[in-house]
């Protein structure tokens, strides 16, 4: 019994580290041969999204005709921790899908910068930024995510106010927050913090209404100063949405995705942060609130000086691993992923904002103009530029915030250490 | 254990026979027949380990060679260090790092929770054991969410357990103010310890019920007829006749709760609510998969893995010293 015990804990131990072993086993599916170039995504698999990779191949196929393309559609929740394994064996596939963010600049170390390869795109194409680090470009942007707030203009009106101009500032848009609770009993906000991604969406969506254009561009820039007034005031709005009691209850065990979704579809909130691209967005929205019924507001003003803006970044974009075998071929191809014909593709049946700003969309309503026009006065997200430690981070301490065992001094004083220590 | 016996009585065995005369084996004739016989004691005397090779091999390839591979990894740095060899500083970042601390004073908590985990089959078992009425339905009914996925017990009980859910509505109807059984940091771990245990004890209620079929029925009737009661039957008649049973439910017990809770632990809770649920499982999850940090993640592997060692062979020598008093 002894011996169960011990073998017990080293299969354990066993199991915990090999995982790394057993993780890159896939052996076919990663590094490509001179012909073959291997492509690692989590979204090649769905059926929304076999047109886009068709067009995608052919467009390839063009400029490479003796150059086969193998799509891997790996689970998205395993997605990193799969790739951090094939990045650790130095084996791993030649394109690699990534989110824009702390997960591309974790890992550019293993990536091939694209700078020279993809001049002729620059300007087709936003949300570069997210993609980006130490003024090198990794990844070409496909999709663009971003933090709308969306409304439910079928509550505004049955508490009698005008869908059509919704609040500008804070305190207009907490009394219209009190009528709609009066008048229909749903609540301001839905909001699912289980995983502490609710602080992220909150912190970018509300960031332009607080910040003054200057310290909004020294945070993305990565100066940041958390002891400014006007970031502890973000906090403290945070904490207000608790304390007001504007949220859905249990907010800090509600799913984000999706159940924090669902409370809003369902109409007992009358405004939830979403996204733009892939999920929780207009396209899933419009399912029970209707296009017309959708309405996308900026952000309400806070201080004086702001100018509210949308938040938004490059959403996902292919990169070319450091260990491919001819970089330019593996480029072409993920020029290929990001050309016009491709993205209009992706647009139409997987209901993104995609990063290609030529493609018209004004036939999937107002909220969807609404937002591709804010595209040209948006700034990068504030959440984006932060560190996958201090999101982490974040996301419990604003969970403390809504349940009342922190206090803001306490938030920034521990977001400034990760801050400054990642 | 089982290998270092068995070697030196197969070697035993075998240099016995090459040693007699064996009726089968021919006389010897020339050089070349006595080389070949020697050819074959060598054999005879390789064959053993030939024999258990496969068993060994497997062993430290599959199972050694990997520890200590992971061992050696948590001495290099993650990032800009990949590959360096960094010392002990993944292990001082572990200390100070108050996610792990949580996750260690859970582990603690969970040390203290396991005899409660442990006596709800033992004392079920029992009551089967014992026939109450309707016990052959119970003994299906209590093995029936062993069969179930983590994952599918998480996704129920987390519809069970929201805010709005219908626990919630039951202890309302009764004046009970709702209860963030996933969402208020005091109340979620011992939510999905619970419902862990509600998920896994038919296991080792299968256990206890075949330890009972061991059981002296005699030593029963004697208690009976002297007059116990049943706590006094439990107290001094199957506990003591079942020690070596509850040891070893004890130890499963807690590698389970160690090593299995990680599908409850991602399905309800995320480590939350403020990071009050993580466990060192998940920890080393987020750390290798979200946070890129797979050397951290093989420190906080092996500090696991010691853990599982000291506390699996505390227990042991606890239970074997409380076994002997009895």
């Amino acid at each position: 019994m002894k011996q169960r015990a011990v073998w017990s804990a080293v299969l354990v131990a066993g199991l915990a580290l090999t995982g790394c072993g057993s993780a890159t086993g896939s052996g076919s599916s990663s590094g490509g041969s001179d012909k073959k170039l291997v492509v690692w995504d989590w979204k090649s698999g769905e059926a929304s999204s076999a047109q886009y990779v068709e067009k995608a191949k052919a467009d390839f196929a063009k400029k490479h005709k003796d150059v086969e393309v193998e799509f891997v559609a790996q689970p998205f929740d395993q997605y990193y921790t799969l790739l951090g394994a094939a990045i650790q064996s130095g084996k791993g596939p030649d394109v690699i899908l990534f989110n824009g963010g702390g997960q591309i600049r974790d890992r550019v170390d293993s990536l091939q910068p694209l700078d020279e390869y993809v001049g002729e795109d620059r300007q087709r194409l936003a949300g570069w930024e997210a993609f980006a680090k130490g003024g090198k470009t990794y990844a070409a942007p496909v999709t663009l995510q971003g933090h709308p707030i969306y409304y439910n203009k079928a509550l505004y009106e049955k508490a009698g106010l005008d869908p059509a101009k919704p609040a500008t500032t804070w305190a207009e848009f907490i009394a219209n927050c009190g009528t709609i609770t009066k008048a229909t009993g749903a609540k301001c906000f839905a909001l699912g913090n289980k995983e502490g991604y609710g602080i992220q969406f909150f912190l970018s969506a509300m960031a332009s209404g607080v910040l003054t254009p200057q310290e909004y561009d020294n945070w993305i820039a990565g100066k940041r100063d958390w002891n400014s007034p006007n970031v502890k005031r973000l906090f403290e709005l945070w904490k207000e949405t608790g304390t007001a009691k504007l949220n859905n209850d249990g907010a800090n065990s509600t799913a984000m995705f999706n159940d924090a979704f669902a409370v809003f579809q369902s109409g007992k909130a009358a405004h939830i942060i979403g996204l733009m691209s892939d999920i929780g967005h207009w396209k899933d929205f419009n399912e029970f609130v209707t296009p017309e019924k959708l309405g996308v507001m900026t952000a309400p003003t806070v201080t004086s000086g702001a100018t509210p803006s949308l938040p938004y970044d490059g959403g996902i974009g292919y990169a070319v691993a450091k260990w491919t075998k001819d970089p330019k071929v593996a480029a072409d191809l993920v020029r290929s992923l990001t050309s016009t014909d491709a993205l209009k593709a992706f647009y139409a049946n997987a209901g993104a904002i995609t990063a290609d700003t030529t493609i018209d969309v004004s036939a999937s309503g107002p909220a969807v103009t609404t937002i591709v026009g804010a595209l040209k006065t948006g700034k990068p997200a504030p959440h984006v530029a932060l560190s996958s430690k201090s999101l982490d981070l974040m996301g419990r301490l604003s969970q403390q915030l809504l349940s009342g065992s922190t206090s803001v001094d306490e938030v920034v004083k521990q977001m400034a250490a990760s801050d400054t220590a990642g | 254990m089982t290998i270092g016996k068995s070697l030196p009585s197969v070697r035993s065995a075998s240099a016995g026979r090459a040693g007699g005369v064996p009726p089968s084996a021919p006389p010897p004739r020339d050089r070349a027949v006595s080389r070949r016989a020697a050819g074959g004691r060598r054999a005879e005397q390789l064959a053993p380990f030939v024999l258990v090779a496969p068993a060994v091999l497997i062993l430290v390839l599959l199972r050694l060679w990997p520890l200590l591979l992971g061992v050696n990894f948590s001495f290099t740095g993650d990032g800009d260090r990949d590959g360096a060899m960094v010392g002990f500083a993944n292990y001082v970042d572990l200390l100070h790092d108050p996610l792990f601390q949580q996750a260690l004073r859970n582990v603690g908590l969970l040390v203290l929770l396991l005899p409660v985990a442990v006596a709800i089959p033992g004392l079920l078992a029992t009551f089967i054991y014992l026939r109450v009425p309707g016990h052959r339905f119970y003994r299906s009914v209590y093995f029936f969410p062993a069969v179930l996925s983590p994952v599918i017990v998480g996704a129920i009980f987390n519809l069970l357990l929201s805010f709005d859910g219908p626990v919630n509505v039951v202890l309302s109807s009764v004046g009970i103010g709702p209860v963030d059984w996933l969402g208020d940091p005091d109340v979620a771990m011992f939510a999905v310890v619970g419902v862990h245990v509600w998920a896994t004890f038919g296991m080792a209620l299968v256990v206890f019920l075949a330890g009972f079929a061991t059981l002296d029925a005699a030593l029963l009737d004697a208690a009976r007829v002297d007059g116990a009661s049943l706590a006094q039957v439990i107290w001094h008649v199957i506990i003591p006749s079942l020690s070596r049973t509850i040891q070893f439910v004890f130890v499963t017990t807690m590698i389970g709760m160690l090593t299995s809770m990680f599908g409850l632990l991602y399905v309800m809770t995320s480590g939350g609510p403020e990071g009050s649920t993580y466990l060192p499982e998940y920890y080393i999850w987020i750390q290798q998969g979200q946070m890129n940090r797979p050397a951290l993640a093989s420190a906080a592997s092996t500090v696991l893995f010691v853990i599982m060692l000291v506390v699996g062979l505390l227990q042991l020598k606890l239970l074997r010293r409380a076994g002997r008093e009895d």
